[in-house]
């Protein structure tokens, strides 16, 4: 057996620039074969880890794929608010352990500001694990300390591209920035008192502040237009607000956790029937099911596309070698007059082929995976997608079984022409 | 009565429905003697060759090869026969264009044990007698490790003769093996081959249409086209 590896191994090294073309023109299509599927299984773990803690997100009546996607990922911005009033009774349910709002809007250099309150960094939770901090301590309450107000935590992300440390001072931007208007907080400017190791959920992307300090900010913002530009208002703006008068009258959304996670339903009832504000509490799991819904149609066309990508790049190294079977009738009968079968030169053939193809797989991979792992830290930012590149599992492994396979029959063809041809020539193959 | 290395009697083969390519009454080589066939073009020849060498099955008539009686072996059986007791010379392109001389040299005795096993027997290891059979057929150890294609044509055909000995076959089935050598070259080769097969009791059985080179083997046999022999 390895008498004849080594035979073919040579054989095909002597080919090797037919055969090197093939082996990438499969490797192409295990690249994106594979890269669609594990993306899409990485997209979905990092989107339900990013959550693992919440029971019941909360927010204005509408969409819950909206609410879910900007209230978590902060992807799209609300177009509503849900009253106070709601999170406060929330948090009165005897049901509910803890309740974190969640009040949107800002943002520092792209990366979106929540307004929020300290319970969120004991609460949270990311793939089942709490949050850790790197430095610093979370902000503290604004009711006790009026500093606290004017305090601000990085996610892990944001630190890191801006080379944060506890201390550094900091001047959020209202709405996305980028405007014609000068939209800077620069009247209010933070102090980092703490900054969170990573995750890999969005909580990285974000800078988290004071919902009373969120709300001193906006102070005298109306429609969108800093009270700096407008002289007169601006001054006549109290410099410092006592922090009680500075609860926001709306929110973008609240996070919730139960005591018990079966009464989840009888919540959400309990929930969506207050009298005051039309609400609306999303179950993270479903709302991301209906999410992969909408995106399934995409996803699998793109998988679809890919496995017909592979199966033609197999038949083209079929085809390659098919072609060249003709031109090696020679060496057929040379191994044939050394006494070796018919069959012995199916196997001969069908493991070359077998090979390369094997080989175009292992190379896709691999570069697959080398892909994913140079561009993780993009993906994380960018997408909040948090890829693990390694050994194929799950989706992939069948993919990848169905590829050999593919392969395996696709090798039949060549091989099942020289077991012919090494039949039909004998010891005489016609002159070439 | 010595062995015979081929014993033919009555032996017929025929395309499907055309009339018999050749008929060969009788025929018989004594082991270790060398047969020379001649005949025109179309007379058959390559197919005689392609059943002694069992690559082609016998249809009618007696063809016993090395005491074995061709009919009642299977293919695989017949390409064992093949591969462990005979070697095959071609007119050109014998040799495994991407191995270089010494792998292709050793290709015998790696495909089957049992030669690997007569190799080392007489001559040690099958690397010695490659290097013995070499220096006896006039080629250079530095040839050893050289690719193929920078190889003459006489240096190749040398080496396929190597070759269909190692192992000490007990017949070398040779097709019009100096055919693509010079005139000069012809007679220094079929010479060498000659000499060293029947220093190891190997018997040649040569297809060739030049009949001067007739005189150097021990039988002629004569073919004629479609008809008796």
């Amino acid at each position: 057996m390895s008498l004849w590896i080594s035979l073919a191994w040579h054989s095909a090294w002597s080919r090797r620039f037919a055969l090197a073309l093939v082996t990438v023109s499969v490797s192409v299509s295990v690249l994106i074969l594979l890269g669609v599927q594990q993306l899409r299984e990485d997209a979905r773990r990092s989107f339900s880890n990013a959550l693992s803690g919440v029971d019941l997100i909360v927010g204005p009546r509408g969409s819950a794929t909206e609410l879910m996607l900007y209230s978590v990922f902060q992807i799209g911005r609300p177009s509503r608010n849900m009253g106070i009033s709601g999170y406060e009774e929330i948090r009165r349910m005897p049901q509910v352990r803890w309740a974190v709002p969640i009040q949107l809007g800002d943002s520092y250099n792209g990366h979106p500001v929540l307004g929020t309150t300290a319970t969120l960094f004991t609460e949270f939770k990311s793939q089942g694990k709490g949050l850790q901090w790197t430095q610093g301590r979370a902000f503290g309450n604004p009711a006790d300390n009026s500093d606290a107000m004017s305090e601000v935590v990085l996610g892990a992300e944001v630190a890191r591209r801006f080379g944060h440390r506890v201390g550094d001072k900091l001047v959020l931007t209202h709405g996305a920035g980028g405007g014609p208007e000068d939209t800077d907080h620069d009247d209010h400017p933070l102090t980092i008192v703490g900054i969170l190791a990573a995750t890999g959920a969005p909580i990285d992307r974000t800078v988290l502040v004071n919902l009373e300090g969120f709300e001193a900010m906006h102070q005298g913002w109306g429609m969108g237009i800093s009270p700096k530009s407008l002289k007169s208002a601006a001054a006549a703006l109290p410099q410092v607000a006592n922090p009680q008068d500075l609860q926001p009258v709306s929110l973008s959304a609240v996070w919730v956790g139960l005591h018990n996670r079966a009464e989840v339903f009888s919540v959400r009832r309990k929930i969506e029937s207050f009298n005051r504000d039309p609400l609306m509490a999303v179950l993270p799991g479903v709302a991301l099911d209906e999410l992969w819904q909408v995106v399934k149609v995409v996803e699998n066309s793109l998988v679809l596309i890919g496995m017909l990508v592979a199966v033609s790049a197999m038949l083209s190294v079929a085809a390659v070698l098919l072609v060249a079977m003709s031109g090696r009738r020679k060496e057929l009968a040379i191994l044939r007059a050394m006494g070796a079968a018919p069959r012995a030169l199916l196997g001969f053939v069908l493991l070359e082929s077998v090979l390369v193809c094997l080989l175009g797989i292992v190379c896709g991979y691999a570069v697959s995976q080398l892909l994913m792992w140079g561009a993780q830290d993009v993906l994380r930012t960018g997408f909040g997608v948090m890829v693990q590149p390694g050994l194929p599992s799950g989706e992939s492994l069948v993919s990848l079984a169905a590829l050999f396979s593919v392969a395996v029959l696709a090798s039949l063809m060549p091989a099942w022409r020289a077991y012919r041809l090494s039949l039909m020539d004998g010891l005489h193959p016609p002159a070439l | 009565m010595s062995k015979s290395a081929i014993h033919l009697r009555a032996l017929t083969h025929a395309w499907t429905g055309q009339p018999p390519l050749f008929q060969i009454e009788e025929l018989t080589v004594t082991q270790g003697k060398h047969l020379f066939i001649q005949g025109p073009s179309g007379c058959g020849k390559s197919t005689l060759l392609s059943l002694l060498a069992g690559v082609q099955a016998v249809q009618n008539g007696v063809c016993q090869v090395l005491g074995q009686d061709m009919a009642a072996l299977t293919a695989v059986q017949r390409d064992r026969l093949r591969g462990e007791q005979m070697g095959v010379i071609f007119q050109q392109f014998n040799l495994l264009s991407y191995l270089d001389v010494q792998a292709n040299v050793l290709m015998p005795t790696r495909l089957f044990p049992s030669r690997a096993a007569a190799s080392s027997r007489a001559w040690g290891s099958p690397a010695d007698q490659a290097k013995a059979l070499a220096q006896a057929l006039g080629l250079a150890e530095k040839m050893w490790r050289q690719p193929i294609n920078q190889l003459s044509v006489g240096q190749q055909q040398r080496v396929a003769a190597v070759r269909a000995l190692m192992g000490a076959p007990e017949l070398v089935i040779a097709d019009e093996p100096t055919s693509a050598l010079d005139d000069a070259r012809q007679l220094e080769f079929l010479d060498l081959l000659l000499h060293t097969a029947e220093k190891q009791n190997t018997s040649v059985i040569m297809v060739s249409h030049n009949a001067r080179l007739a005189h150097r083997f021990d039988q002629v046999f004569e073919m004629h086209a479609g008809g008796h022999s």
